[in-house]
């Protein structure tokens, strides 16, 4: 079946149509285009209404878009037939006889027909009809019939002009809602919104209604520029998806943005600049309506009298810091005398505008409220010039739902939240009960990201940028210093949180050392999470909040044990410095392995010069049954350090003391460590138990007797107690003391000892625990004239603390049981 | 077809998902999980606020794959996985029925 020819005026239209299309390259086509094209709709419609020969009481109109003489390429042609009531058939044929060639041609014609009372009634009903309906425009037919039905319809908006603004307000809080907001979404909707085009038409509408007086001069400008800009970008969209469109994909963004004329620089990519551009006219159009919405909502006239300039910069920002303070907006006037006033394109920071600033940064929502009219009111960038590059910049991240800018006033906003005692989370209320300066804190908020400037490490550049802000301000002394730690170190909580093993001491005691005081992970903790508020659900699930209280609790208590503090984390700062300057000839990705594997204490307790002789000892992979020691004269007169490396596993500290024992030296004190992977390293200091000078046969003695006993030919057990026979106990006794904590360390059950000094004390102590099956993790030994306290760190078979009650009561008694036995035999 | 799902800790991911990718898996899905087996939740006392950890934070991971690669695919994960400490984990071996692509509409193997 052949189609039946298109009607002539359909034709001319789509020809038309197709040369307006390719007269301007796809990203010009603005609202001078959209103008024309419905010009040229007017012309079709007008032509075929003409050709029904419609009877002299039906009016054609146009509106919605059309109406407003604002026609997108692939938009709808909204038909209104006003008719008088009187000619039922007639109108039902015009209607066909218009409407049919329209939607013959391939045009979306939405069309409604109404008389001038029914125009009325359902724009009372509804505010979509009432909206389109003021836009309306005859086309053709009886103009007048379309003029009654347009002073009705504006006559049911003037009626209530409050309540109309109040519906209209309402609408854009349920579009903002179910369209997102598209001054920052990085798949904006550019019509429906928050910031969209609809948003543009309602600050219309309302002026229409209420006075135009209602818009600043300021403001119709930027609404101007941001429909032409929205209206370019929507077109081209629509071109490219040859769609009805109105969300703006993230791969459309690239084409778009060249056919726009927009070009990849450095640090920004041409899409970026696209929605870079997008996100400042929706900015600027969300801010406005928002504004004249709740200025005809208020029913606030507008003022008569000429705005009153501020004396300076000083006088305007303390009125904008009171406002916040109030919480009150900025009304009209005040917001034309801002700009009225005199600005000076880089202003110095007196006393007052610090003073003025900090107090906005202080007032919450509504200070970042106050911020956001700063920066429309194109004061903000004047002020702290390092805005600008991260205004309305857009991160392309799953993470992150705002652009820069947005991200960090909406972080300030939060920690403000947080410092108000919003949130209950005890990882909060213990950071806020460290009380660190709120000042910093807020900063630190508004400064975290100010480095995401296109421009590699967004933290080094971060740093750099806030510490130049910081002195512009002239933020100085403990406050600069907590600010410019929060910039650097921002992402250490959340990341070591979600992507290192918390269970590994070293971790935690390298975290603390580089945050170094209790007040300073405060401040990390309350901007991780403001910052995680502030990014998005995904960024602060519970998942990750655990993790990240893991890593806190955690790091508070080495700091609560003073297992790490400020001077601390300076020594091991410096040794480790010192230690790799003393490899230097080494390569570095063995010192810095070295480095990674062994256990702080060990930086803290060796001298980098010995850490450095251990080097060689310690640094070759150690095979599952190899056994290195090495013997050096100590500092002390007769008395060797003894270091023993072999891979781990419960009873090896057993048989080395036994070992020793054996081999006729006496422990003067010892320190056992365990690495990252499981090798021990054991530093004892010992002296010849006879003889003040230990030559090689006694080492080799040890030697042969320890690896003996770990191939199990010999029984220690039966030596060590032979030897301990035929050797007197001292004659001072003193009682043998057992205690179990677990509170001491997080990793470790501890258990101290005291006993009188002997021969074989240690393995006897030693071997118990290895009986046990646990595992000396870390141990201090140490000998007081004939007394020797001892601590050792031990981990159950499966690496964690003995937490069971009957377990620990069997350690303490198996002890006790070892030494008292011996001491009842001598 | 089977899917080998695992539960691991949040720090052994990036591993795992490089040896799957030595293996030539293409394709690995990821879920942020809490739960408990044998590693119970605890306690912790943070400046004197009792608060009960009943969940511990794990990766749960699900890989498609071909019979015949199952048993390497295991293999993989729980190298990649272990620390030999408690809490590393878990993981389970199912059927899978029916694999499909749904762009393409390719089913069994091509889906993978």
């Amino acid at each position: 079946m052949n189609a039946a020819p298109l009607a002539q005026p359909v034709v001319k239209l789509r020809e038309d149509l197709g040369v307006l299309e390719r007269a301007y390259s796809l990203g010009h086509h603005g609202p001078w285009a959209a103008n024309r094209r419905a010009e040229m709709v007017d012309a079709a419609i007008g032509q075929l209404f003409d050709d029904a020969g419609a009877p002299s009481s039906i009016g054609l109109a146009a509106i919605g878009g059309y109406g407003r003489g604002h026609q997108l390429p692939r938009s709808d042609v909204d038909l209104l037939i006003v008719h008088d009531g009187t000619h039922g058939d007639e109108v039902a044929a015009v209607a066909e006889r218009v409407l049919y060639p329209l939607w013959d041609g391939g045009f979306e014609v939405g069309q409604a027909v109404r008389t001038p009372h029914e125009c009325e009634l359902i724009a009372a009903e509804r505010l979509d009809a009432l909206t389109s309906m003021l836009d309306i425009r005859p086309v053709a037919g009886d103009r007048e019939l379309v003029e009654a039905a347009a002073s009705r319809v504006r006559a049911v908006a003037a009626a209530h002009p409050v309540g109309f603004a109040r519906s209209l307000r309402e609408d854009a809080d349920a579009r903002a809602e179910r369209f997102g907001v598209t001054a920052y979404l990085l798949e904006p909707d550019l019509k429906q919104g928050a910031g969209g085009l609809r948003d543009l038409q309602a600050v219309r509408w309302v002026a229409a209604v209420v006075g135009a007086a209602l818009v600043r001069t300021a403001e119709r400008e930027a609404l101007e520029a941001a429909e032409e800009f929205l209206t370019r970008v929507r077109s081209a969209l629509q071109f490219e998806t040859d769609k009805r469109a109105d969300r703006l994909p993230l791969e459309l963004q690239p084409p778009i943005a060249r056919a726009m004329g927009f070009a990849d620089e450095p640090g920004l990519l041409a899409e970026d600049a696209l929605m870079r551009r997008v996100f400042e006219h929706a900015r600027a159009v969300r801010w406005i309506a928002g504004n004249v919405l709740a200025r005809a909502e208020a029913g606030s006239a507008m003022p008569t009298e000429p705005p009153m300039p501020f004396g300076d910069l000083d006088r305007a920002l303390e009125a904008v810091a009171d406002a916040a303070e109030a919480g009150a907006p900025l009304d009209a006037r005040m917001l034309d005398s801002i700009e009225a006033t005199t600005v000076p394109e880089s202003p110095l920071w007196s006393e007052g505008t610090r003073r003025s600033f900090l107090r906005i940064l202080r007032a919450g929502d509504a200070g970042v409220r106050a911020l956001d009219a700063l920066d429309q009111l194109g004061m903000l960038a004047v002020l702290v010039p390092a805005w600008s590059p991260v205004r309305c910049r857009p991160q392309r991240d799953p993470y992150h739902r705002f652009t820069v800018d947005t991200h960090l006033t909406t972080t300030l906003a939060e920690m403000g939240r947080l410092l108000d005692g919003a949130d209950d989370e005890p990882l909060t209320m213990g950071a806020l009960a460290q009380s660190p300066d709120r000042d910093a804190l807020l900063l630190g908020a508004l400064l975290h990201d100010i480095g995401k400037i296109g421009e590699g490490s967004h933290v080094s550049a971060g740093a750099r940028i806030a510490a130049a802000t910081l002195d512009r301000i002239g933020v100085r002394g403990g406050v600069r210093d907590l600010v410019m730690f929060m910039v650097e170190q921002h992402l250490l909580l959340p990341d070591t949180a979600t992507r290192r093993d918390l269970t590994d001491e070293n971790l935690i005691i390298d975290v603390a050392a580089r945050i170094g005081s209790p007040e300073r992970l405060a401040a990390l903790t309350l901007l991780a999470s403001a910052d995680s508020n502030a990014t998005g659900p995904a960024a602060w699930t519970p998942w990750r909040r655990t993790l990240l209280r893991e890593l806190v609790v955690r790091v508070q208590r080495t700091f609560d044990r003073g297992d790490m503090g400020a001077e601390l984390a300076h020594r091991l700062t410096s040794r480790l410095e010192e230690v790799r300057a003393r490899l230097e000839g080494e390569p570095d990705d063995v010192v810095e392995r070295f480095v990674l594997r062994m256990p702080r204490a060990y930086f803290l307790a060796v001298e980098p010069e010995r850490v450095a002789a251990h080097h060689p000892t310690i640094a070759p992979d150690v095979g599952s049954t190899e056994v290195r020691s090495v013997a050096h004269p100590a500092s002390r007169e007769g008395a060797y350090e003894l270091l023993v490396v072999a891979g781990d596993r419960p009873g090896l500290l057993s048989w080395i003391a036994g070992a020793v024992a054996l081999a006729g030296l006496s422990i003067l004190s010892a320190q056992v460590f365990t690495t990252d992977d499981g090798v021990a390293v054991d530093l004892f200091e010992v002296e010849g138990a006879f003889e003040t000078e230990i030559g090689e046969p006694r080492w080799r003695e040890f030697r042969g007797v320890l690896r003996k006993a770990i191939e199990g030919r010999v029984s220690l057990a039966h030596r060590v107690a032979d030897k301990q026979a035929r050797y007197p106990t001292p004659a001072m006794r003193t009682s043998v003391t057992v205690a179990v904590d677990n509170e001491a360390s997080d990793y470790s059950t501890v258990i101290e000892v005291g006993a009188p000094d002997r021969i074989g004390l240690l393995y006897d102590i030693t071997s118990a625990l290895a009986e046990l099956t646990l595992d000396v993790h870390l141990a201090k030994v140490a000998t007081y004239t004939d007394r020797v306290i001892d601590a050792f760190y031990v981990r159950d078979a499966v690496g964690g603390k003995v937490t069971d009650p009957a377990q620990v009561a069997e350690i303490e008694a198996a002890i006790r049981e070892r030494l008292e036995a011996h001491a009842d035999r001598s | 077809m089977k899917l080998v799902t695992a539960i691991v800790k949040p720090h052994r991911v990036d591993e795992v998902k490089e040896a799957l990718r030595d293996l030539g898996v293409n394709g690995l899905t990821t879920t942020d999980v809490e739960g408990f087996g044998r590693q119970r939740g605890h306690t912790e006392v943070y400046r004197g606020a009792e608060y009960q950890v009943d969940f511990v934070p794990k990766v749960k991971l699900e890989v498609l794959v071909p019979d015949g690669d199952a048993q390497g695919v295991v293999d993989a994960i729980v190298k990649a996985a272990r620390t030999g400490k408690i809490g590393d984990g878990k993981l389970w071996v199912t059927e899978a029925e029916q694999v499909l692509r749904i762009r393409t509409g390719e089913m069994g193997p091509d889906a993978v």
